[in-house]
């Protein structure tokens, strides 16, 4: 049992932290809130000639062929620098379903420009009044000829616009099957929906949109299995972010307890200011550990079916409180625009709330153990 | 970065739980002593522990010359771990911060008196270092040692000295140098438990089991029984805990009540209809198995900081301290809200669920946010070493 860092990862976490301090400044985080398309060029095309973007799809396909446990490592800079980027539905969910049952055909043509950085795919998945689970997926795929017809409708579509394909979640006959779908095929409309965490989101509609045999990826009714799946270890990953954003939130909050002088003595001198800041790191710092161990039995094969789901649902809490506790001791700045506190306090409740929200995961973690 | 035991390592914890399992003794392993199973208080569990030393399982960290087998301090938190799993008493406080301590600073007598008889679980020591006046300020220890001929005469209070209505002998805290500010004027001694001149008063819990007060009139220490250096005493009290951290705070018991509590659930039922399909039940059991992951993998963090042999992992310590103890309060508080009226059924009773063993352990767990540096000094530790914010008190 070690918790050391090899050679190689430290490298992997030194490489991240240089390329985002220096090409992601929050700056460029504040200007990215609501832009329609929301890819920062110069910060993206760096990722991807890192090897970032490649991370963890196979060399064969151009990528670095690395762990998730690395991956994690790099989930929690991109967290802590807030990286306005489509990493997560492309490089990880789509590049991960295609992997996990596209065909060899799909792979081909997808994951050397995902690992690149060329083309972004972008998973369409939750829909208007509905779940997060399988029956959650009401956008009917019907049989036509040799192919489908899509009709309906998906909500929180991330980086619509920029998307070079979609992965659709839609209910057939088989069940619930993923579709490889352009998004400037005809019957397709996108609306940009504003979110609280200011990346770009679409919602989407399908008016009879045709998706040919091939398009499909894997077997007839295969589609919720392979999603559960990447869900999953993809979470794993979102954790790692939380824990990144938290991180750096405490540290803000620690400096400017240090330096803010009220009752003649810095702030973080009064017990129940450092107190709140005491539990936050310790949430943190055991999230990033359940985190690490998570990634780690991902990586030696073993099930995540209860880790991924803690991770997640701990970690996001762990963000949220801290940015909660984090602005008492800001005060009535951190509610300003002016400053970054409101930046954080935003994304860590629309990260608990997206890719499983906390009664969804909750619920998947007591029938894990309960049933 | 690896989260298994190695091969090792592994070996030995399957030893242990294989020989716990060859014998397993009802009277000696009960659960319901909760937090108390630790102690070995009655004939049987000090035999227990007699059979553990023969085993060659006390000590195992100690330097070979004093007849320890110089190994990582890792099998001692196996053993321990393995050991609170089973209810059993655990390696504690003479292998640990007493034993340690004497290595390093005791005299020549005090070594060659009490090592052997700790590895041959021989002996058992109460410590005796908070006071009415030292409680989080533990370093305001008033009881008094004056120098006399041929030794030192102790005179003062002690509280909630755990250990005191069984013990053997007595590791104290007390102030030998009352002109030198407070963290210098502090010395440790060993105090033979049947001085005449020291009285020993049990103090009811609502838990289970006693604590004491322990009162000195005039209790006479021989000069050869002052451990390590005049005015070290402080020094060596936190040296001995940043040196103990192996065998601190067993997250098994723990565990052990969330599996508990989760079997139970899976086969209760309310209103005639499985509790476990109940949406605040099964909310509540996913935070409780989701706590409990991050407890051990702040546990795995200390251990793995301890290990590391660099500075001693206080940080992770108190980490580690403060999380699990408000967890292992909360299970115990969830297990009751879950069980609803029936869990009031006081302990030991066949008609209470479990037989009372969350009603018990809702008691038992509450001075565990208290004892051994409460929530908020560990807090302050947090606040103040691994933040880098200033002095708060």
């Amino acid at each position: 049992m070690d918790l050391d860092l090899a050679e190689e990862q430290q490298m992997v976490i030194d490489m991240a932290k240089a390329m985002l301090e220096e090409h992601c400044p929050t700056q460029l985080v504040r200007d990215m809130e609501d832009d329609p398309n929301g890819v920062p060029t110069e910060l993206w095309g760096q990722m991807g000639e890192l090897g970032l973007n490649g991370l963890l799809i196979p060399e064969q396909y151009g990528g670095g062929g690395l762990g998730l446990l690395e991956a994690a490592f790099v989930y929690e800079e991109l967290g802590r620098a807030m990286a306005p980027v489509p990493h997560f539905v492309s490089c990880v969910m789509s590049a991960k379903v295609l992997l996990a049952a596209g065909s060899d055909a799909q792979k081909d043509a997808w994951l050397g420009k995902i690992a690149d950085g060329s083309a972004i795919l972008t998973p369409a998945w939750l829909e208007p009044e509905r779940g997060q689970g399988e029956r959650g997926i009401a956008l009917e795929a019907k049989s036509e000829g040799d192919g489908f017809k899509l009709t309906g409708r998906k909500r929180s579509v991330p980086y619509a616009a920029v998307a070079d394909q979609l992965i659709v979640l839609a209910r057939t006959e088989a069940g619930v099957d993923l579709f490889l779908v352009d998004p400037n095929a005809a019957g397709i409309t996108r609306k940009q929906l504003l979110s609280q965490g200011r990346e770009p989101q679409y919602q989407i509609d399908f008016d009879g949109v045709t998706v040919s045999a091939e398009d499909r990826i894997g077997e007839a009714g295969t589609g919720w299995a392979t999603w559960n799946a990447c869900m999953h270890e993809g979470i794993i990953l979102l954790a790692a972010q939380a824990i990144g954003g938290a991180d750096r939130c405490l540290t803000e909050t620690v400096d400017y307890a240090n330096q803010r002088i009220q009752f003649d003595k810095p702030l973080g001198a009064f017990q129940a200011l450092a107190h709140y800041m005491a539990d936050a790191s310790t949430r943190i710092d055991g999230g990033r550990v359940l985190v690490h161990e998570a990634a780690w039995n991902a990586d030696q094969g073993r099930s995540v079916s209860r880790f991924g789901p803690m991770a997640k649902l701990f970690c996001c809490e762990a963000y949220r409180e801290t940015t909660r506790v984090c602005a008492q001791i800001w005060g009535g700045v951190a509610f300003t625009i002016e400053y970054d506190q409101q930046m954080f306090f935003r994304r860590a409740k629309a990260l608990q709330l997206s890719w499983w929200d906390t009664p969804y995961l909750e619920e998947l973690i007591a029938s894990d153990v309960l049933d | 970065m690896d989260f298994d035991f190695s091969p090792e390592e592994q070996k030995f914890a399957e030893e242990v739980e294989n020989w716990l399992v060859e014998n397993r003794d009802p009277v000696v392993m009960d659960h319901h002593r909760e937090n108390f199973t630790q102690l070995s208080d009655t004939p049987e569990r000090r035999a227990f522990m007699k059979k553990l030393a023969a085993k060659g399982w006390l000590g195992m960290s100690w330097p070979k010359e004093f007849g320890g087998q110089e190994i990582e301090g890792v099998y001692e938190y196996i053993l321990n771990e393995a050991l609170s799993k089973h209810a059993a008493p655990q390696i504690g406080k003479g292998v640990g911060i007493i034993g340690k301590t004497l290595i390093r600073h005791g005299n020549d007598f005090l070594k060659e008196k009490f090592l052997p008889l700790i590895l041959d679980a021989e002996v058992e020591f109460a410590v005796g270092y908070s006071e009415p006046e030292a409680g989080s300020d533990a370093a305001n220890m008033q009881l008094k040692a004056d120098k006399v001929e041929g030794g030192w005469l102790l005179n003062g209070q002690k509280m909630w000295t755990t250990s005191a209505h069984f013990a053997d002998w007595y590791w104290v805290g007390a102030r030998t140098d009352p002109d030198k500010p407070k963290h210098d004027g502090l010395s440790l001694f060993l105090v033979d438990m049947d001085n005449p001149n020291l009285e020993v008063q049990s103090l009811p819990t609502i838990g289970k089991d006693t604590t004491n007060q322990v009162f000195f009139d005039d209790v006479f220490v021989p000069d050869e029984y002052l451990v390590g250096k005049q005015g070290k005493g402080f020094q060596m009290i936190s040296e001995a805990l940043d040196l103990e951290r192996f065998t601190m705070f067993t997250l098994s018991p723990i565990a052990n009540r969330s599996d508990v509590l989760v079997d139970w659930v899976k086969e209760a039922k309310r209103d005639d209809e499985p509790l476990k399909d109940d949406t605040n039940v099964r909310r509540t059991i996913a935070h409780i198995v989701t706590d409990t992951a991050v407890a051990k993998a702040l546990s795995t963090r200390f251990v793995c900081a301890a290990k590391s042999g660099g500075k001693p992992p206080t940080i992770e310590s108190s980490q580690y301290k403060l999380f699990t103890t408000s967890l292992s309060q909360r299970v115990c508080k969830d297990a009751l809200d879950i069980q609803g009226h029936e869990g009031t059924i006081m302990e030991g009773q066949d008609d209470a669920p479990l037989r009372g063993r969350f009603e018990g352990a809702y008691r038992a767990t509450m001075n565990e946010t208290v004892g051994g540096g409460s929530s908020e000094i560990q807090k302050n530790i947090i606040a103040r070493r691994h933040l880098g914010l200033p002095k708060n008190f």
